[in-house]
């Protein structure tokens, strides 16, 4: 089925919407152990990606994003591992405890992962056509002739010369042509979900744009669950219909991206925002969010991962924020938010609004 | 594949340069050498009662230069007997020609490094192999020690162990001398030969250089696996024989060089190991003619051990471009 069959065949799209969420992620903690001690990397984890959409997961370096990008195809680098929670993937069941074969199996086949620009994401002694052949015996593909042609439609479609590309080695593409050549690995085997680890991180202006509307277009096309992992704001607002925020290995507000951006609950979203600066108007008004995101060894046990660079911890200092960690609390319907000030303000506005 | 051949002329030029400041240095060295060898045979020679003329063609014949004339004389004449493959005549054993002996000694030598370093080089790459994968356990920690430790010993001692435990303790193995009756060349019985005889000197070579691949290979499977290429071939499903087969063909890489560079180290080692098993090759052979002051077989030798080496790296070279697209491509354009 090439991309454009699937783009054509409205069926395919009605069958894939009309399920449940395509990933369910619940209750998910990734712990590396360090020192003789687990040390939570991504803890208490729920998110939902609904079949045919793109998320954009946010947050800064250490954040824990590309830990949970890695735990949806069972990767999880030593030392670490999943200690709770459970993964589900439709076709393809729950990830925490699919036996490793079928997880190997499951990677590339029903999830496409691909690697940041700048990274070398190919085995730099093999042709991309070798590489391509490798691909089809490990998933024991039979027909290596569609699936070069399917290969070649990919790269076709993302504007590259396939011909030349898979005769190419690595180090003869430039970053932009390699992050193509990632996406159709990862699509090749007609994957139905795409993790997108920093796509345009160390690309340049023009190969950003280029790679985003090839996300964009890809996903429409082939209504693929698209999860984009990156620290740049810019790229969520583009490519992806829903938000996930990411702090200190918690999600700490998580919604349409649209409604997100224009009007962000969390203290943390809120100055992420801020700290953009923007095309019109007084650069000086980005301002820099106080402090140091926390890592591994500096995470405070209880309470809120938060508070020490929260403004609103600072203004009112709730007790909540020292003893509890926030759980995500709905607002607005399809929003969610972790945060003690936000929920207690909301059930306030609630309760007015009932009396 | 004309850039290919223009790739080998290039080699083959760069190592006839090599050889030529080679045999310049030889004939420096005996030539400028305290008790003027030349000389000394030139005097012995008139003394048991030659004529001048007589003696100074003898001495010719000997040392490929004339004990007579200008230092460029000398010179030219040196490099024109050798462009003739003419080495000059062995003063030990009068009269037998120094290329002979030479090429007689290298047999045995060349099949004795080759099989040391096929021996060590194979070693070293599955041990540091095994060692890299298991680098958190005790067997991989065991294996680094036990490799940096061998590497540490130098051959001849590896050497005087392994006659001292397998041919004086144990004696599983003799340490007579190869049958001289049997013809060197492609025949059963001097493979045979040279097998119950270099298996002691072939293991000692690869006993007290194995630790060097090991932990190079070690190092270098360490660095691959944290390249991001192995994790994406895991993320894209490929099957780990597929994926081990992408580390080691990358982990290899590096140990091209090394092994380049441990011909000459084992031609060197030679000279030693040889001895210690008395076994007739290049190492004895130069022995030999050191302790007889032989300078014509000396240099002979010093120049084939020269050219074997550079012979060696440039097949290091080219065996580099056909494992690695990067400078295949990357050459020639």
């Amino acid at each position: 089925m090439t991309m454009t069959a699937g783009s054509g065949d409205p069926l395919v799209t009605a069958a894939v919407v009309g399920g449940g969420p395509s990933v369910q992620i619940r209750d998910l903690t990734v712990a590396y152990r360090i020192a003789g001690r687990d040390m939570a990397a991504v803890a208490g984890i729920d998110l939902e990606l609904p079949p045919g959409s793109i998320t954009g997961l946010v947050g800064e370096s250490g954040s824990g994003k590309s830990t949970l990008a890695l735990a949806l195809l069972g990767a999880v680098q030593k030392p670490g591992r999943i200690t709770t929670g459970s993964i589900e993937i439709d076709g393809v069941g729950d990830v925490v405890t699919l036996a490793p074969k079928a997880v190997r199996k499951a990677r590339g086949a029903q999830i496409g992962y691909v690697f940041q620009a700048a990274q070398n994401s190919l085995n730099p002694l093999k042709t991309v056509g070798r590489q391509l052949l490798d691909l089809a015996k490990s998933h024991d593909v039979d027909d290596k002739q569609s699936l070069v042609r399917q290969a070649k439609s990919l790269l076709e479609r993302m504007g590259l010369d396939a011909g030349r590309m898979l005769d190419a080695y690595q180090h003869e593409l430039s970053g932009g042509m390699r992050q193509r050549v990632g996406i159709m690995f990862a699509l090749v085997l007609n994957a139905h979900l795409l993790v997108l680890d920093e796509p345009t991180t160390a690309l340049d202006m023009i190969s950003q744009a280029n790679i985003l509307s090839i996300i964009r277009d890809v996903s429409t096309d082939r209504a693929l669950t698209t999860l984009v992992v990156t620290h740049d704001i810019g790229v969520v607002a583009e490519v992806s219909e829903r938000i996930a925020v990411m702090y200190g290995g918690r999600l700490v507000e998580q919604g349409p991206t649209t409604q997100v951006l224009r009007d962000p609950k969390h203290p943390y979203t809120r100055g992420l925002i801020r700290a953009i600066p923007r095309l019109h108007g007084d650069p000086a008004l980005a301002q820099a969010l106080p402090g140091r995101p926390p890592t591994l060894g500096t995470t405070p046990e209880t309470g809120c991962v938060f508070r020490e660079r929260c403004d609103v911890f600072a203004r009112l200092q709730l007790p909540a924020c020292v003893e509890t960690d926030p759980r995500p609390t709905p607002i607005d319907g399809d929003r969610l938010v972790s945060c003690h000030a936000v929920a207690s303000e909301h059930q306030q506005a609630d309760r007015e609004a009932r009396a | 594949m004309p850039k290919a051949v223009r790739q080998l002329a290039g080699h083959l030029l760069r190592g006839l340069v090599m050889v030529w400041i080679v045999t310049t240095f030889t004939f420096v060295l005996v030539h400028e050498m305290p008790g003027n060898p030349v000389q000394a045979q030139y005097e012995s020679l008139i003394e048991k009662g030659f004529s001048p003329d007589a003696a100074s063609r003898q001495v010719a014949v000997t040392y490929g230069f004339v004990p007579h004339g200008s230092l460029w004389s000398q010179y030219g004449h040196y490099l024109s007997r050798l462009l003739h493959f003419d080495l000059g005549k062995s003063v030990s054993a009068q009269g037998v020609s120094v290329a002979k002996e030479v090429a007689s000694a290298a047999k045995w030598t060349i099949g004795l490094v080759l099989a040391g370093v096929v021996l060590s080089f194979a070693l070293g790459v599955v041990l540091g192999v095994v060692a890299a994968m298991r680098r958190n356990s005790r067997l991989g920690d065991g294996l680094s020690i036990a490799g940096s430790l061998l590497h540490g010993v130098p051959q001849y001692v590896m050497a005087l162990v392994l006659v001292t435990l397998l041919t004086v303790k144990w004696p599983l193995f003799s340490t007579g001398d190869v049958n001289g009756l049997i013809q060197p060349g492609f025949n059963v019985a001097y493979i045979a030969s040279i097998i119950s005889h270099a298996v002691l000197p072939a293991t000692a070579f690869a006993l007290s250089s194995f630790g060097g691949y090991l932990l190079t290979m070690k190092s270098s499977v360490v660095s691959v696996l944290g390249d991001d290429f192995i994790l994406a071939a895991e993320l894209r499903g490929l099957s780990p024989g597929l994926v081990f087969r992408y580390i080691s063909r990358n982990a290899i890489l590096p140990l091209f060089t090394v092994l380049a560079l441990s011909f000459g180290f084992m031609f060197g080692g030679a000279v030693f190991i040889e001895s210690a098993f008395n076994y007739p090759g290049m190492g004895a052979l130069l022995v030999s003619s050191i302790g007889q002051r032989d300078y014509s077989e000396m240099s002979g030798a010093f120049l084939l051990i020269t050219v074997a080496v550079i012979l060696a790296n440039i097949v290091a070279d080219l065996l580099y471009t056909v494992v690695d697209p990067r400078v295949r491509r990357a050459s020639g354009t």
